[in-house]
């Protein structure tokens, strides 16, 4: 991927955007079962584990030194991430939120979503990777609030009742993960 | 408060106070009594294979780089800077031949001895390098390549300590001709809890599944759990729950592995690399122990081994309300690099800081931890009673052996508690 977004029409991005939109306000209306008819059925979801690595001496002085890849152990690494999971673990998830005894949401959390920074990469086909930032206010109660900050790295499927999510790669910006869950539909 | 230990926790331990999960004192003495006693787990040996390798390691909150020396051997030092304390090694895990400093750069080998003071040659008095390296955790010993550490330089051996958990633990680990191998870096999920509530849950509580769980985990699942599940204490604070599989059951019911996500839905691959895995259990660990589905074990104080999901946690202390969790992911090191990626998902689906069914015990120990801080309620120990002194010796198994509700598991370990928090009471 070049490190240049597309540049895409007004009404592409528009586009977009308005798919990001819907989505976040579904989750945060609690309504996933429609958020899970947007998702393909072959989808990967994924959330690699973040972790200190040493800085790589031998690269001081270049971008390399620092990259955020680096710190990534994600499902081609042998090291272990913290979702790998598929249109099953997707489902279990949502059909969990409607069971009388889903205790750590019962009763439910309140959630803000906010998604920016939405960047079309590339485009092959019907098939778009699209990278957005997203900031998730999380209440639950009887616990302390927490901010959710992370990156999504998506690929959409464009298809005629509109875009699906064939495959999203959620990078979270913590090592030590100091939430309750990382369990959520980001 | 003066709190004294033997009101915390009564005779058979059946009535344990609150303030053990949420008192300083308490706290300050657990250090004292049990993370300056006991056998602490570091890490395992497939985390430093080569020289120089370290991983970041703690004993309760004392920062820890276990690390392969340049002589092949394991060293297990203090993360602290001789000279003003700060940590010298800021990486989780990596390979190194030296540990720099940052504020004056003294440099360490990766075995923890000095090698440099960048300012000596600006002073007439050397300082004596030998005296100042970092501080060795005086004992380190390793069994089946887990790597244990103590402060307690009078410990009995590591083989000791562990007694017979070993043949619970070789159960699970002898299945594999290489043993087993941890990947990647632990999962740290750091909750407002207090340490010891992780670790009796996965000391015994295999009663709260049908309960807590029941949102996930089918009932006929459960049921069987509750049918051939055994409870085992082997000694005080150890502990193991499994699964003794009739010997008539087929192979997919029988091995590890197929129950959870990666062997459901993972394919042919995976799923016949664990059928050969129980089709050689009865030589490798004999007829009674390949029939052992396990389930979790616990090892005094804050190791645990999640066998149905096959990870190892430890329960790091920060305090009295606050607690990391490690975990990590662990598979055979035998198995090919494809089989492992899927395998590390048995885990991950369902524990760890993004697990289905962990998410609900992470708002269970958060949510106990409150309700052992609250006030005007000290007068209502929690009820430890379950089960009282049905525990029974068994023909075949070590230890004292009983059904899953039984809650001698923690009774035995609240005992060994109180007695270690007494035999140091005096000290503060
Ligand atoms: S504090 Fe480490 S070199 Fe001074
Ligand atoms: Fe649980």
């Amino acid at each position: 991927m070049s490190n240049q977004s597309l540049a895409t029409s007004p009404e592409e991005q528009r586009a977009l955007e308005r798919f990001y939109f819907h989505e976040a306000r579904l989750l945060d209306n609690r309504q996933y079962q429609q958020w899970l008819s947007l998702v393909s059925e072959q989808i990967s979801y994924l959330m690699p584990s973040r972790v200190n690595v040493q800085v790589d001496n031998r690269a001081r002085g270049n971008e390399d030194m620092i990259s955020v890849e680096r710190e990534l152990e994600d499902q081609e690494s042998m090291g272990c991430p913290i979702r790998e999971e598929t249109y099953i673990h997707l489902m279990v998830r949502v059909e969990r939120a409607y069971k009388i005894n889903s205790w750590s949401e019962n009763p439910p959390a309140r959630t803000r979503r906010i998604v920016g920074n939405i960047e079309l990469m590339a485009r092959e086909g019907d098939s778009f990777s699209v990278l957005s930032n997203f900031h998730l206010y999380y209440a639950r109660p009887g616990n302390e609030d927490v901010i959710y900050s992370g990156q999504r790295r998506d690929t959409l499927l464009s298809q005629e009742e509109g875009f699906h999510i064939g495959r999203r790669e959620v990078v979270m910006d913590y090592a030590n993960i100091a939430m309750p869950t990382l369990g959520l539909l980001f | 408060m003066s709190l004294r230990v033997s009101e915390l926790v009564n005779e058979d331990a059946s009535l344990i106070s609150r303030r053990c999960w949420s008192d300083e004192r308490v706290y300050a003495l657990e250090k004292l009594g049990i993370f300056g006693k006991s056998w602490l787990f570091l890490g395992h040996e497939s985390q430093i294979k080569q020289p120089g390798d370290f991983v970041q390691a703690y004993m309760c909150e004392t920062p820890i780089i276990l690390s392969r020396g340049q002589d092949g051997g394991i060293y297990a030092n203090i993360n602290s800077c001789s000279h003003r304390g700060l940590p010298v090694c800021r990486a989780d895990h990596g390979n190194t031949k030296r540990f720099v400093c940052p504020y004056h750069n003294w440099s360490y080998s990766v075995e923890g001895n000095l090698m440099t003071i960048p300012q000596e040659t600006e002073v007439v008095q050397k300082p004596d390098k030998s005296q100042l390296g970092l501080k060795r955790v005086p004992r380190v010993e390793a069994w089946r390549g887990m790597i244990f550490g103590s402060f307690d330089e009078a410990i009995i051996p590591l083989g000791d300590y562990l007694g017979d958990m070993r043949f619970y633990l070789d159960a699970f680990l002898n299945r594999f001709p290489q043993g087993i191998e941890f990947i990647g870096a632990p999962h740290r999920w750091v909750l407002n809890a207090n340490w010891k509530l992780p670790v009796e849950n996965q000391l015994g509580d295999v009663n709260h599944g049908a309960f807590l769980h029941s949102s996930i985990i089918p009932k006929e699942a459960q049921d069987m759990i509750e049918r051939l599940g055994y409870s085992v204490v082997t000694t005080p604070g150890h502990g193991a729950t499994f699964r003794l599989m009739p010997e008539d059951s087929p192979i997919d019911e029988m091995a590890w592995g197929m129950e959870g996500m990666a062997g459901m839905f993972g394919g042919d691959e995976v799923q016949n690399y664990l059928r050969e895995v129980q089709a050689q259990a009865a030589e490798r660990v004999g007829d009674l122990r390949a029939r052992m589905k396990g389930l979790t074990y616990g090892i005094y104080p804050n190791l645990s081994f999640l066998w149905s999901n096959t990870s190892f946690k430890v329960s790091h202390p920060r305090g009295p309300g606050k607690v990391e969790y490690w975990s990590w992911s662990v598979v055979p090191a035998d198995a090919p690099g494809s089989i492992k990626k899927t395998l590390r998902t048995n885990y991950s689906s369902f524990f760890g800081p993004a697990g289905i069914l962990e998410q609900e015990d992470a708002e269970v120990w958060v949510q106990q931890f409150i309700g052992s801080n609250i006030d005007f309620a000290d007068d209502r120990p929690y009820y430890y009673g379950l089960g009282l002194g049905e525990e029974k010796p068994h023909a075949e198994l070590p230890g004292l052996v009983s059904v899953t509700a039984n809650e001698f598991y923690a009774r035995h370990f609240f005992s060994r508690w109180r007695d270690e928090l007494q035999a140091v009471e005096e000290m503060l």
